[in-house]
């Protein structure tokens, strides 16, 4: 590495990783909040406390960042500047940088998105072109605390709360990628098609391969993949607590508490199989194919025996308890027998050809994500 | 017989008119007035409720309640209500809050989650108990909103800050990320960073091609998925041979007839009678000169009708067809025609309440229309004159040619029946005492049982029930009657009213001026 400059040790400070991380879990439980909010009650406003969550977690990574920013440029010593990149002329580091983007993205979004309710009607979907540039601003968030982290393990690895952050934020991350996958990749219901599986493989693997790449923990990967579950699963087990009735129109079920979401995809078991992978395959260049294609059908191969046979008991009666939360549907959805079917099996079946299409995208996927960790393995700043 | 003697020379259809009105008519149920008036009775208490509709589904819809007689109000509260599938149980009601300032007023905001036919639950309570009113609304994509300049530009502006922020990270990221703290970067490492930000904008612009080809995407469905209501083709038929047809001795017949094909469409529901009638249709001409008619064709056969059509002076006519379907939508079907100078014949209405008008000019405030028996028709206009978004009421007295107050008889259930239509064919509304709402599409929703799912078994009970309707009658003094409205757009209008009197069906036309707000 060329340098025209003699290394100084970083002293950024620590709270504002604190802070973003606060943010980003904010965000990822407002938004699952907020899926609740519509699939329960229906109707919402500006102020509902879900949209309350999302937008504390724009304010709070906004401002924290943007304070550090302008307090490393302007009261800076040269040891905080040291660990900061440059950015027209202010000095902070990358995660910053980020997180004040997302920060943008975020505002951004917000007359975007009523623009659009106004223009072609009320959401009906999660997908939209202001939803995903929302997304792309909790994206920014979220990537600016595993970057904030990701600087403090790099240079300061001895302490576990730095690789501990940041297998925190990449599970953020992932929880996200599955928040945006919702339409296709939530339900158990899915899981007998092949678009779960083509989704599936070519949104994690990137995640979870980058993450165990440049993490310092023993079992990365499954780390990460944990903490999406975990958050998950809390939602899945704190909602339905809360009382809340529809109050719109047409109500086909009667919904007495909140509805959760779907219980998650048991990811840790195909990112167990990552790391074990990536931990046998080494580094180097002809290695990293060799891992990418390992990772990559190691996680399909594992995803599709658990989650097809899983999915048979998510959608049966017998998982429609506490702990699992199956067969918590919309109030404006139809009660019928597509509850306990799976759906587009037929139209959409996983053949072989499908499992290829999967297993190409999964190593397609691992691949990109070694070159994104092998880069963040040596981010300083 | 001369100038009747081929369709073909006395219709001239004005392609590019319809094709122009086919725009017009996206904007409502009605043509370009699509929010919903009623004035009427919820118990004891005599209210005006307007709801304005979003233009988008599902989406918010205003509505405003104003108490206009009866005991003191304590509280109201407004429900949309659907028909249709049985459902597990009705969202609450919301309260509707006294508007600032005007004590007799309580506005709130309706969800409108489905395409189609709502009926308002509008529940009064106060001194005298509780009293409900149903106001049927159209819930309808009608437009997609514009953006404005300002937030356009709001728009470009952050997106470009965003767009450039994005590789103004990914080049600071690829020149100094990877540096260890303090250090700085050499030319090699600068020079990386900029293909490497080259390649990442690439990447960008393509993803925000792909944005937008997304965003085209959801336009096009939107517009596909806009109100279209049902084409039909009007057309002047000629009478047999024998100088005799159906509906009349040699005179020539209207006909309209559906333009596509209903039974492909999948969401097609038949008519019920509105006011007792299956279409009310109206042909005002189009170049300001008189020519008005207000007919009631019966059906011919499944996608035809047909009425006698009156003498009417030649010339082009717009025409309005006011339907309703058993699934509660109300809705006015456009079509213009070219009437050829009339021969000579006699008109023999296909309904007894046909009527039409070719008087002369159009009368004003500050002249009453003299009327076919002579009596004469004043309006009063409304303290502060007409304009654009203000409710009013439209104030008429009809006096008989002695000067003293006519008696007035119902007409089809209605004191009055009123076509209210901007000069240039983008307004048209039928309007009476009850407001523009339809009579039928209400009672359609009133009426309908969880067996309706069966096409044609509600349209009976619609039928019988407005047979034994009592006829609104009046309620102020004798020969005057008052027509709620609000005006969408300012401009010219003209508004043809019509009453009953003596066993006759008389119109006076009135010349009204819209002001802007």
């Amino acid at each position: 590495m060329q340098q025209s400059r003699t290394a100084r040790p970083s002293r950024t400070p620590t709270w504002p990783l604190g802070a973003v991380l606060v943010a980003a879990t904010s965000v990822v439980i407002g938004v699952i909040w907020d899926i609740s909010w519509h699939r329960t009650i229906g109707r919402d406003t500006f102020w509902t406390p879900a949209h309350m969550a999302i937008y504390l977690g724009g304010v709070l990574a906004g401002t924290s960042c943007g304070w550090l920013v302008l307090k490393t440029t302007f009261a800076g010593t040269p040891e905080s500047q040291a660990g900061t990149v440059t950015f027209w002329g202010f000095k902070g580091p990358l995660g910053a940088w980020l997180a004040i983007w997302g920060a943008f993205a975020m505002i951004t979004s917000a007359p975007f998105d009523n623009w659009w309710h106004n223009a072609y009607g009320l959401d009906v979907q999660v997908l939209s072109p202001p939803h995903v540039l929302l997304a792309l601003g909790f994206t920014g968030i979220q990537l600016g605390a595993l970057f904030l982290a990701l600087a403090h393990q790099n240079n300061e690895g001895d302490r576990p709360a730095f690789r501990w952050g940041y297998a925190y934020a990449a599970g953020l991350l992932v929880a996200n990628a599955s928040i945006m996958g919702f339409e296709y990749i939530a339900f158990p219901n899915d899981m007998h098609r092949a678009l779960f599986y083509q989704v599936s493989a070519a949104a994690f693997p990137i995640l979870l391969v980058a993450t165990a790449r440049a993490s310092r923990l023993t079992w990365p990967a499954t780390t990460t993949a944990a903490v999406y579950m975990g958050v998950t699963l809390l939602m899945v087990w704190v909602l339905p607590l809360f009382p809340a009735t529809a109050r719109l129109a047409p109500i086909y079920r009667s919904v007495t508490n909140m509805v959760p979401p779907p219980f998650p995809i048991l990811l840790v078991l195909p990112a167990l199989a990552v790391d074990l992978i990536l931990r046998k395959s080494g580094t180097g260049r002809g290695r990293d194919w060799l891992a990418a294609i390992g990772a990559g059908l190691a996680f399909v191969a594992v995803l599709l025996v658990v989650q097809w046979e899983v999915s048979r008991y998510l959608v049966s009666p017998a998982s429609e308890n506490a702990f699992f939360g199956a067969g918590r549907w919309n109030y404006n959805s139809l009660p019928g027998s597509w509850e306990h079917e799976f759906w587009n099996a037929r139209e959409n079946p996983l053949t072989a050809a499908g499992v290829g299409i999967a297993a190409l995208l999964a190593v397609a996927s691992a691949r990109m994500g070694l070159w994104w960790g092998s880069w963040m393995a040596r981010v300083r700043r | 017989m001369g100038q009747l003697d081929g369709a073909g020379s006395q219709v001239r259809r004005s392609l590019s008119w319809s094709a122009l009105l086919g725009a017009w008519v996206f904007a409502s149920g009605h043509v370009g007035s699509p929010d919903a008036i009623f004035q009427g009775a919820a118990g004891p208490y005599t209210v005006r409720v307007i709801v304005r509709t979003p233009g988008v589904v599902p989406g918010l819809a205003d509505i405003t309640v104003r108490v206009l007689t009866g005991p003191h109000v304590t509280a109201i509260t407004v429900l949309p209500l659907r028909g249709g599938t049985p459902t597990a149980a009705l969202p609450p009601a919301d309260t509707a809050r006294v508007v600032p300032g005007d004590s007799s007023q309580y506005a709130a905001q309706l969800w409108l989650m489905a395409p189609g036919a709502y009926s308002v639950q509008v529940n009064v309570s106060g001194a005298a108990g509780q009293g409900v009113a149903l106001v049927p609304v159209m819930a309808l994509a009608t437009a997609r909103l514009p953006m404005d300049r300002p937030l356009t530009w709001t728009l470009l502006a952050l997106g470009l800050f965003l767009f450039v922020g994005a590789l103004e990270i990914v080049l600071t990221a690829a020149r100094e990320g990877t540096l260890e703290p303090g250090a700085s970067a050499d030319t090699g490492r600068r020079r990386r960073a900029w293909v490497v930000t080259a390649l990442a904008g690439i990447v960008l612009a393509f993803a925000l091609w792909g944005g937008r080809a997304w965003w085209n995407a959801a336009d096009a469905n939107h517009s596909r998925s806009l109100y279209k209501p049902i084409p039909i083709h009007v057309r002047v038929a000629l009478s047999s041979a024998s100088g005799e047809n159906a509906y009349g001795p040699r005179g020539p017949v209207l006909v309209v007839t559906y333009g596509s094909m209903i039974w492909r469409m999948p969401n097609y529901s038949p008519l019920i009678p509105d006011h007792g009638k299956l279409m009310h249709l109206f042909l005002v001409r189009d170049s300001g000169g008189p020519g008005f008619a207000h007919l009631h064709p019966l059906p011919s056969d499944s996608s035809s009708f047909a009425a006698s059509l009156p003498r009417l002076p030649a010339g082009g006519y717009h025409l309005f067809a006011d339907v309703v379907h058993e699934n509660g939508l109300a809705q006015t079907l456009v079509d213009s025609l070219s009437i050829a100078p009339p021969a000579a014949f006699t008109w023999k209405p296909t309904d007894p309440d046909d009527a039409y008008d070719i008087g002369g000019d159009a009368a004003t405030s500050s002249a009453p229309a003299v009327l076919e028996d002579h009596s004469r028709m004043t309006w009063t206009p409304p303290a502060g004159g007409l304009v654009t978004g203000r409710p009013v009421t439209l104030d008429f007295v009809v006096t008989a040619p002695d000067g003293k107050p006519a008696a007035l008889e119902p007409y089809m259930g209605m004191l009055a029946h009123a076509a209210v239509e901007r000069t240039d064919a983008s307004v048209f509304v039928h309007l009476h005492p009850m407001g523009t709402v339809s009579a039928g599409s209400a009672l359609a929703i009133q009426l309908r049982e969880s067996g309706d799912t069966i096409r044609g078994r509600l349209a009976p009970r619609v039928a019988a029930a407005e047979r034994t309707a009592m006829p609104v009658m009046e309620s102020g003094p004798p020969g005057t009657f008052a027509l709620p409205y609000e005006f969408p757009t300012p401009g010219d209008y003209r508004v043809w009213v019509e009453v009953r009197r003596g066993g006759r069906i008389l119109t006076g036309l009135f010349a009204m001026r819209v002001a802007g707000s």
